[in-house]
């Protein structure tokens, strides 16, 4: 991990300073700016099963499949296709710290988004609500939620990054990681959803479809349930992904 | 910063470099070497393998077999090492648009592992060795000119003082004048940095380097110093002459001092002045003399000159000839 530091370091910076990164901040809060108002807006006209934060939460697959891919497509493929991968690679930076500087740049970038989204229900609290009142949003909801986010966004960005190394094209890397999130976001669903019991041959996969129920993790993170079972497999997703980076990078140089 | 390390007997060292692509070979069987100090001129016509042999030296491609070293350390087995004593500045100089110069130079100096409390103080020395202070400093790279931004280039591998410099066509698009400045630049790394170069330019190759090595489909045909190439590649000597002798009176006078010579003429000029050809050994004593017995025996003269063999006559000699007609060095 030589010169992961320096690499970190520079990653933010460019990350802070590129107009793309602007304009995908900017189609963020947009994006869950409006959903939370509309949400506030169906609780305002009648009782709700759910508040505003929650249904903010719920929709989480909106912003990740709309916005993140444009914070890990220029990774990788954008370098590769000017030709500055290679010259970073005859330094002496190990391409694992280049992968991960690349990695926890864009995590902070997007982590950095969804705390942006903070002000929202404590503005409308502090406006609308009471103190006691936790029709607009519980705060363990609020902290729970975002600790999904973080801990399951670690897997999103790294899936990111190796759709990144695998191109050149910063626009199928977009494409690549949009899809291969929605897979991974609806499949633990779809599997659920699907009459396995009365397919005996399909009965092994019930178990690992509880496992990938993304929804079912963002339900436990907000109530306050911390299993292990999820935290393990996003932290293996993301290092079997950015493993599988250092060598789509090492191999395609 | 490249730390002083023993002194290798070669600063870059190829052997036996093979690259295969599926079934086509980009090199093959490449065996060449620099010396420490040494500016050495890498040519071969288009696709002949240059930037593959330098991408490979450079550690950012793996050979398929064969064995290269830098400053003594296999670029394959210890890379870290390797580009510590490396520089390369890749043929079309890729560089990010969006960096200011001095972050751009300082961020490279961190990666080479200049020491933080140089870096400053090396960004402003390379900065003024290749005239980016004046009129680059402070401008976005993407803002700069084909020239400078070559110079952006050339500046990043002299950075971290490498014990060697690998640059790919780094004249390539500028005009006269930028040639003429980076020539100079890359003169006055001899003796400091063993540096190899692609061109192009075979003019300029001659002017700055030391020896050339070339290659064509791949393999090595010729390497050396350029008069070592020219005695090799072109044994003969070649004479034109402006007379008003007739071709017998002429060849008789040639065969005379120097049996092995042949004479043919090649054009008349008004006034009955004939234009001919002499070709001879170069090592004939009667190159010295031609011109002494053409007069002494009152052959009407206007004008003799031996013609002068450059490194183009030599390359194209060179990549005329069959790799295993070379001779090993």
């Amino acid at each position: 991990m030589h010169h992961f530091r320096t690499l970190l370091w520079h990653e933010l910076r460019t990350a802070f300073l590129t107009w793309s990164n602007w304009a995908a901040a900017a189609l963020f809060l947009i994006l869950v700016g409006t959903i939370h108002w509309f949400a506030i807006l169906e609780c305002s006209r009648a009782p709700q099963p759910w508040t505003p934060v929650e249904a903010t939460f719920r929709l989480f697959w909106l912003p990740l499949l709309c916005v993140l891919p444009l914070l890990t497509m220029r990774s990788f493929a954008e370098e590769r296709r000017q030709g500055t991968l290679s010259a970073l690679l005859t330094t002496t930076a190990s391409t694992a710290a280049i992968v991960w500087a690349k990695f926890l740049s864009a995590w902070i970038t997007w982590v950095v988004f969804w705390l942006a989204f903070l002000p929202f229900p404590l503005l409308t609290a502090a406006r609308l609500g009471t103190p006691s009142d936790t029709r607009l949003g519980d705060p363990a909801t609020l902290w729970g939620g975002l600790c999904f986010i973080v801990v399951s966004g670690l897997l999103h960005v790294a899936i990111g990054i190796l759709c990144s190394c695998l191109t050149r094209s910063a626009t199928l890397a977009a494409l690549l990681t949009f899809i291969t999130l929605l897979g991974l976001t609806a499949a633990g669903g779809a599997i659920e959803s699907l009459p396995i019991e009365s397919w005996t041959w399909l009965g092994w996969l019930r178990e690992p479809a509880a496992h990938l129920r993304t929804f079912g993790h963002l339900e436990d993170f907000a109530s306050g349930i911390l299993d292990s079972r999820p935290l393990i497999l996003y932290l293996t997703g993301t290092f079997l992904c950015l493993g599988l980076s250092v060598i789509a990078v090492e191999g395609k140089e | 910063m490249a730390e002083s390390s023993p002194q290798p007997k070669a600063a870059v060292a190829a052997e036996s470099l093979t690259k295969r692509y599926g079934n086509l070979v980009a090199i093959e069987d490449l065996t060449f070497s620099v010396a420490p100090g040494e500016i050495v001129g890498f040519l071969g016509p288009n696709g002949a393998g240059k930037s593959t042999t330098m991408r490979i030296l450079s550690g950012t491609m793996a050979g398929t077999s064969g064995r290269a070293y830098i400053w003594g350390e296999s670029v394959a087995l210890n890379p870290t090492e390797s580009k510590r004593h490396m520089a390369y500045m890749p043929e079309n100089n890729p560089l990010p648009e969006d960096l200011k110069v001095e972050e751009y130079l300082s961020l490279r100096a961190r990666l080479k592992d200049v020491d933080p409390k140089e870096v400053a103080d090396r960004v402003r020395k390379v900065m003024e060795d290749c005239d980016l202070v004046r009129r680059a400093s402070g401008r976005l790279i993407g803002q700069l000119s084909k020239g400078f931004r070559q110079r952006v280039g050339i500046a990043d591998a002299l950075l971290a003082k490498p014990k060697v410099v690998i640059l790919d066509e780094p004249t390539i698009g500028l005009d006269p004048h930028q040639i003429l400045g980076i020539r100079d630049l890359i003169r006055s790394l001899r003796g400091e940095m063993a540096v190899l170069i692609s061109s192009h330019i075979l003019h300029e190759v001659e002017q700055v380097c030391d020896k050339v090595v070339i290659i064509n489909r791949g393999r090595l045909v010729a390497q050396g110093k350029t008069e070592d190439l020219r005695r090799e590649l072109l044994p003969d000597s070649v004479f034109h002459i402006l007379s008003r002798a007739s071709l017998s009176e002429l060849s008789a006078l040639c065969l005379k001092i120097e049996e092995s010579s042949t004479i043919e003429k090649i054009g008349e000029v008004d006034g009955g002045w004939n234009r001919y050809q002499v070709t001879m050994p170069s090592q004939s004593p009667a190159r010295e003399t031609l011109a002494g017995s053409l007069i002494q025996a009152g052959i009407p003269l206007r004008e003799i000159a031996e013609q002068h063999c450059g490194l183009e006559d030599i390359f194209i000699a060179a990549t005329r000839r069959s790799p295993s007609e070379r001779s090993r060095p």
